[in-house]
């Protein structure tokens, strides 16, 4: 093998020079790499290129800055400047005397100064030695006093020498300032003119690029000293992460490249990402926000992995396919599997407003998140899936089915059961059958055999109705489409086509009135419009206390609405299909198959249909939505949601479903609201195994509204310093703004930013529903008590009209205390302190009459020759329903209060307190607490108080 | 292509994949003549090397061999196989030597060499090089933090590191006391005992085969097929639930095996005396505690008077017994193997009122 040198050598050693010494370089070479390799971050180069912007646009400043100094102005004091200094030129004797004095005072001061500094330590140390040794009784403790007293004198003579040398030193400095005083004064000028770009000078200096700065400090071994470039982070003791055996305070590092997250200067709006600000500031990370930085950090909403740095480890995602190539490309993003929460998609951000906000339902300011969870309970998922706050005080997302009967033909019932969205497009019924896993040929036999069988059972048990009015009157229909379309029935009500996501969950509330003619009957129809709780007692739909002709006139429009016939069977079974499935559902229920088909063959044809409509309904779940006889002690069917958005990924069964990245716990969710069968793709399964969620056809709109709900839906990880401090009025609001949601009382209102959907129909805002968020504010509790009872017209001049709900005194209370809260009023019970001053109803009253007050406003009749949208509420109501302090708060700007109201202003905001009227010396306040002491001399106006508990006829 | 594919995903199946291996191994030893040419050895390296780059061209190959903890085994792989031929090289052209009365090679060279410089010299060499490797490692394959641990949702498959992944897979075939204790103990026994058992001093110093052909021939049944081999197919082939995947396989969780296996008592008891299992423990698994007694007991002694006769004659009793029982622990692994294949035995002793399996 190898050559022999000589005895003993194994090797050629020249030849393992040559090895060693290329070993060497590489060893030399890969610990280069090595540290090369951990300097060289992605965080780094961000916070480089953040530098260099900063730079950049500093520069700029500063030379807009100095441009924007008075040229003028500088060579004036220049010249004024050169005059003072030549002041000092001819005393230059004087002048350098006395500095020369000064400088030796100031010498001295020094001295003195460190003298009497040295002399109080020493005494200090020595007094406590004292005060030790007299505590415990030593020898030498009074001669150590008498010490102690000589120091005091000493320390005082030196006190008094620095106090005698500072005067003398400010008396040669006035009189020097004689001579040079007004030299300094011109230079501080000068400065003062170019202060601005000074500043940015100095600025400009810290960031401006230096060997030091930007290759010593941040050199690579060097760099753990005082670097430049560092990880920001901020650690918050009250949020913290689950690490599954502890949880740990969140750490969120995302500031190290999100630089100017935080920042208010508007100059960085213009940033590239990652260095634009937070764009919600005021609500977010601001200081003064309810969320600040400090406190809150990033990942809590946004998810993801806080404590990393680098742009693919914490698991950013990607809003859209291109950005999606975009950051492949640029970042070398790939779908994040390091991590269980990867960040939520932009959109889909305010899910995690529950993790903190956990006891309420809707939250503040988080409209996406409202219409998520609108969405949610419109589909009525949480009726088979039961979902933490989604279990109490909700209804049944479905009409009921106990009476049946006297509603619905059979014949309509099956093809509605078949395919509802083709006889209503609107609807948010969802299908059965035909879906992904059962439309084969084979499969069509079974669902027609379970369509008519659940039909059967549902009819089999259908109590028995009287309608109040038995050949009711016909009406006219153009005359109930004219009513139709203006009381307000289309709040919740759908009339014409229209895509579901368009016309939004709100609006969507009640079932769409499409095709409505070809589905019942004529007295049905009537009996319902007449009063719904006759059909079903506990229904939401509202009285809206019409006459009889117009529940006529009503009916009949409704009985003209008819649409398409829907989708016909497509097979016809035979009763030999009807045994096997109800052998296969006794069979698979747990009963031996001997037995299965015995109990089968006791039965009558009739028997077994009902028989397979009970398994079949119990099977699907039609009772969750549904109120259907027998199924009182029935579980619901699906999957607990409570915790669904924290769940594994591991623990979805993604099937054969190989296109959506296994990874990513959205796009399951997405997959399967799209098509809720596709995980049985390819599989094979007997008939009962198979997944057996419906269809709702959902858009993707609205399947990123629900994966946004069920991404809520989280684990609860944040401990009580985390969570809103619980108060009485913190709970009126939580139960109050879920109120107004599930009854939809925001499907007409505007309250707290949020609904107001029917706003959209009328021409001009003022025509429609008001906004209800300062209602607390403006009416008196009372009063709002009995108009909710039995409401009354405030603005005769609009067709919409407020419905009678029936709420009970819990409600009542609930929403009343609920608007007091969000307007931050007191409680039900408040003084309200009217200030007579003399004259003040006369000037209010001569004020009144300047404003032209009852140009818009009704007193009694109508004004005439005025704009309908112009039109304001009869002010004689003013004293019964309004707070007299709200009145004044209400003349003072109307706009803060109600953004796009007509009312104006009539006290400039500018001059606020002063007025431009002569009154009361010009006081705004006192003419407006006049106005107000006017208008509550008005008496007879329309009040709810004096119909309550009478007649529902006082209501027109 | 797809059909190349699934031959090597079939033959990747661990009853084919272990056949294959112990075949191998028999046309090694029994062909090392032919074997011994270098066109041979660089054939097959060359041959590891196109399958591997074949390979590559598939996602779900790919996905497994670059995943950082795999590709050290990929590496072990080629030194194996290099390192089994070499050996086997040196033996045979050492034995060609003997057989014209040479002697082996290594003793025509000296058998001194100085310490200073050569020896130190290529171990401070080796230890530069060796730093180098394991910096470039550490930089090239990444190990990044991963998601906090949690005991409701342990990794799918869960694999023991790299070097335990023959023991793991003997925990298929075995109950975990026996897969995960007895075994293991016997092996690092049976290693420190090797030089007390094996006085033979032949080969000492040099590479040679034919005078060492049963020692050689059994340690490398134990360790290239029962050892190195066993880590590649835990490495390479097992993937959720433990299930065998081909490398061109994609890892779907939802894989299915059917796994009945029967015990021995119910061989005996059900199938063959047509009867229901005795409650008793002591009677259900009376044969298979007489077998497993006979086994360990009995065999030893009978293979010492007609199979083994020679060894016993030459090594003693002592010897003997120790040897032959480390032997026969370790064909117990590869026949409890082919009792499973075969008869889908699950144990022969199953004693599960107190957890006591063999």
């Amino acid at each position: 093998m190898a050559e022999k040198k000589g005895v003993g050598h194994a090797y050629n050693i020249d030849f393992l020079n040559v090895v060693f010494a290329a070993s060497s370089l590489f060893l030399f070479l890969s610990v280069v790499w090595m540290v090369w390799d951990d300097f060289d971050r992605e965080w780094k180069n961000t916070q480089r290129t953040f530098a260099e912007l900063q730079y950049q646009v500093t520069e700029a400043q500063y030379q807009q800055a100095s441009r924007a100094i008075d040229r003028n102005k500088l060579q004036q004091l220049q010249g004024q400047l050169q005059t003072a200094q030549r002041t000092i030129t001819t005393n230059r004797q004087k002048v350098d005397e006395l500095q020369a004095n000064l400088d030796d005072a100031s010498v001295r001061l020094d001295r003195v100064t460190q003298q009497s500094q040295f002399a109080k330590a020493t005494y200090d140390q020595d007094r406590y030695e004292f005060e030790a040794a007299r505590v415990a009784g030593a020898a030498g403790a009074e001669r150590m006093g008498q010490r102690i007293a000589e120091q005091v004198r000493q320390l005082n003579d030196l006190n008094l020498q620095v106090e005698k040398v500072t005067a003398e030193r400010a008396g040669i400095q006035r009189e020097l300032d004689q001579y040079v005083g007004q030299a300094a004064a011109i230079q501080k000028q000068i400065d003062d003119v170019g202060a601005e770009a000074g500043r940015i000078q100095k600025q400009l200096d810290v960031l401006a690029p230096s060997a030091l700065k930007d290759y010593f400090r941040n050199a690579p071994l060097l760099d753990f000293m005082a670097p430049t470039l560092k990880i920001q982070q901020v650690i918050l003791p009250n949020v913290v992460d689950d690490v599954n055996f502890i949880r740990v305070p969140k750490i969120d590092r995302c500031r190290t490249c999100h630089l100017a997250i935080d920042s208010k200067d508007p100059v960085y709006e213009k940033y590239p990402q990652p260095f634009k600000p937070h764009p919600n500031l005021s609500v977010y990370l601001g200081a003064d926000s309810p969320h600040p930085i400090d406190r809150i950090g990033c990942t809590v909403c946004h998810e993801g992995m806080g404590q990393s740095v680098s742009f693919r480890d914490a698991a950013h995602m990607p809003a859209t396919e291109q950005q999606k190539e975009e950051w492949e490309a640029q970042y070398g993003w790939e779908e994040p599997h390091l991590w269980d929460y990867p960040m939520l998609p932009t959109k889909m951000t305010e899910a995690s407003c529950v993790k903190c906000h956990k006891q309420q339902v809707y939250v503040p300011n988080a409209a996406n998140l409202s219409l998520a969870y609108a969405t949610f309970e419109r589909a009525g998922c949480y009726a088979c899936h039961k979902t933490r706050r989604f279990d109490t005080d909700i209804r049944r997302p479905g009409p009921i089915l106990t009476k049946i009967d006297a509603k619905l033909s059979q014949d309509w019932v099956k093809t509605w059961i078949r395919n509802p969205r083709a006889v209503k497009q609107t609807t948010w019924m969802p299908r059965f059958w035909y879906n992904s896993n059962n439309s084969s040929p084979e499969d069509a036999v079974r669902n027609e055999v379970e369509i008519n069988a659940i039909v059967a059972y549902l009819f089999a048990n259908s109590e028995r109705f009287e309608p109040t009015v038995r050949n009711p009157p016909r009406g006219d229909a153009k005359v109930g489409e004219q009513i139709v379309k203006s009381v307000g029935c289309q709040g919740c009500h759908v009339v014409g086509e229209g895509e579901r996501t368009a016309v939004g969950p709100r609006r969507t509330f009640g079932q769409p009135l499409q095709n409505i003619g070809n589905k019942t009957t004529y007295a049905w129809l009537y009996d319902w419009v007449r009063d719904p709780k006759h059909y079903s007692p506990d229904t939401y739909m509202p009285d809206l206390r019409l006459t009889d002709a117009q529940v006529a006139d009503v009916a009949t429009y409704l009985s003209t609405l008819k649409g398409p016939a829907g989708d016909a069977a497509k097979a016809t079974p035979d009763q030999k299909d009807v045994d096997g499935i109800l052998i296969d559902y006794l069979y698979r229920g747990g009963l031996p198959f001997e037995d299965a088909t015995a109990s089968a063959a006791k039965m009558s044809a009739e028997e077994k249909q009902v028989e397979v409509g009970r398994r079949a309904i119990l099977r699907y779940g039609c009772f969750s939505c549904h109120e259907i006889k027998g199924y009182d002690k029935a579980q619901s069917i699906g999957t607990d949601l409570t915790e669904e958005g924290s769940k594994l990924v591991t623990r979805l069964d993604f099937a054969f479903i190989s296109d959506i990245p296994h990874t990513s716990k959205i796009a399951w969710f997405r997959a399967k609201l799209h098509d809720p069968r596709i995980f049985d793709k390819g599989r094979v399964l007997p008939p009962l195994d198979k997944l057996r969620m419906p269809d709702f056809n959902f858009s993707d709109e609205e399947v990123e509204r629900l994966v946004m709900a069920i991404m809520s839906f989280q684990r609860e990880v944040q401990p009580a310093a985390a969570l809103l401090a619980q108060s009485a009025r913190y709970d009126d609001r939580q139960a109050g703004r879920t109120l107004v949601h599930r009854r939809n009382c925001v499907g007409c209102h505007v309250i707290e930013d949020v609904g107001g959907d029917f706003l959209k129909l009328v021409a001009d805002p003022s025509l429609g529903p008001p906004s209800l968020t300062p209602e607390g504010a403006r009416v008196k509790p009372d009063w709002l008590y009995a108009f909710l009872r039995e409401p009354i017209t405030i603005r005769p001049w609009l067709d919409v009209r407020m419905p009678t709900f029936g709420l009970d005194d819990a409600e009542l209370n609930g929403v009343i205390n609920y608007f007091g809260s969000i307007s931050n009023t007191i409680g039900p019970f408040q003084t309200h302190e009217i200030v007579r001053v003399a004259n003040s109803e006369a000037t209010g009253r001569r004020l009144f009459e300047t404003f032209q007050c009852q140009k818009c406003h009704v007193l009694g009749a109508i004004p005439r020759d005025q704009e309908t949208a112009n039109l304001a509420p009869d002010l004689r109501m003013a004293s019964d329903r309004l707070n007299p302090e709200w009145i004044v708060e209400w003349l003072k700007n109307p706009l803060v209060i109600l953004p796009g109201t007509r009312m104006p202003g009539f006290w400039p905001a500018d001059l606020y307190p002063k007025s431009p009227y002569p009154e009361f010396g010009g006081s705004a306040d006192a003419q407006m607490r006049a106005i107000r002491d006017y208008l509550l001399t008005f008496r007879g106006g329309p009040s709810p108080r004096r119909s309550a508990g009478g007649s529902a006829a006082a209501a027109n | 292509m797809g059909f190349v594919k699934g031959i090597f995903n079939a033959a990747a199946d661990p009853r084919l994949f272990f056949l294959l291996a112990v075949i191998s191994l028999a046309i090694l030893v029994w062909k090392r003549e032919q074997v011994a040419s270098n066109s041979f050895g660089y054939g097959v390296l060359g041959c590891l090397a196109i399958f591997f780059a074949f390979g590559s061209f598939d996602a779900n190959f790919r996905l497994i061999v670059t995943k950082p903890d795999n590709v050290p085994i990929v590496g072990l792989i080629f030194m194996l196989v290099f390192f089994v031929w070499y050996s086997l090289r040196e033996g045979v052209l050492n034995d060609r030597r003997i057989v014209k009365g040479e002697g082996p090679i290594e003793k025509a060279e000296s058998d001194r060499v100085w310490v200073w410089p050569d020896l130190v010299y290529i171990e401070l060499i080796a230890l530069i090089v060796c730093s180098v490797v394991l910096i470039v490692w550490s930089i090239v394959l990444k190990a990044p933090l991963e998601q906090p641990a949690n005991p409701a949702n342990t990794p799918n498959p869960s694999k023991a590191p790299w070097y335990f992944l023959g023991l793991q897979e003997m925990l298929v075939y075995f109950d975990p006391w026996l897969a995960g204790v007895v075994l293991p103990t016997l092996i690092v026994v049976g290693l420190i005992c090797i030089p007390y058992i094996d006085t033979n001093p032949k080969g000492n110093g040099y590479y040679t085969f034919t005078e060492r052909k049963a020692e050689i021939t059994i340690f490398l049944f134990g360790f290239a097929v029962l050892w190195a081999s066993l880590i590649v197919l835990g490495t390479f082939l097992r993937g959720p639930n433990w299930n065998f995947f081909g490398p061109f396989e994609f890892w779907d969780v939802h894989k299915l095996e059917a796994l009945t296996n029967v015990n021995l008592s119910e061989y005996i008891w059900v199938r063959a005396l047509g009867r229901g299992l005795p409650q008793a423990w002591y009677v259900r698994e009376l044969f298979g505690i007489l077998l497993v007694l006979f086994y360990v007991g009995a065999l030893p002694a009978l293979l010492g008077k007609s199979l083994f006769k020679g060894y016993y004659e030459k090594m003693g009793a002592a010897r003997y017994y120790v040897g032959v029982f480390l032997f026969l622990m370790m064909m117990s692994l590869p026949i409890k193997m082919l009792c499973r294949w075969l008869f889908n035995l699950k144990y022969v002793v199953a004693i599960g009122e107190f957890f006591f399996n063999i």
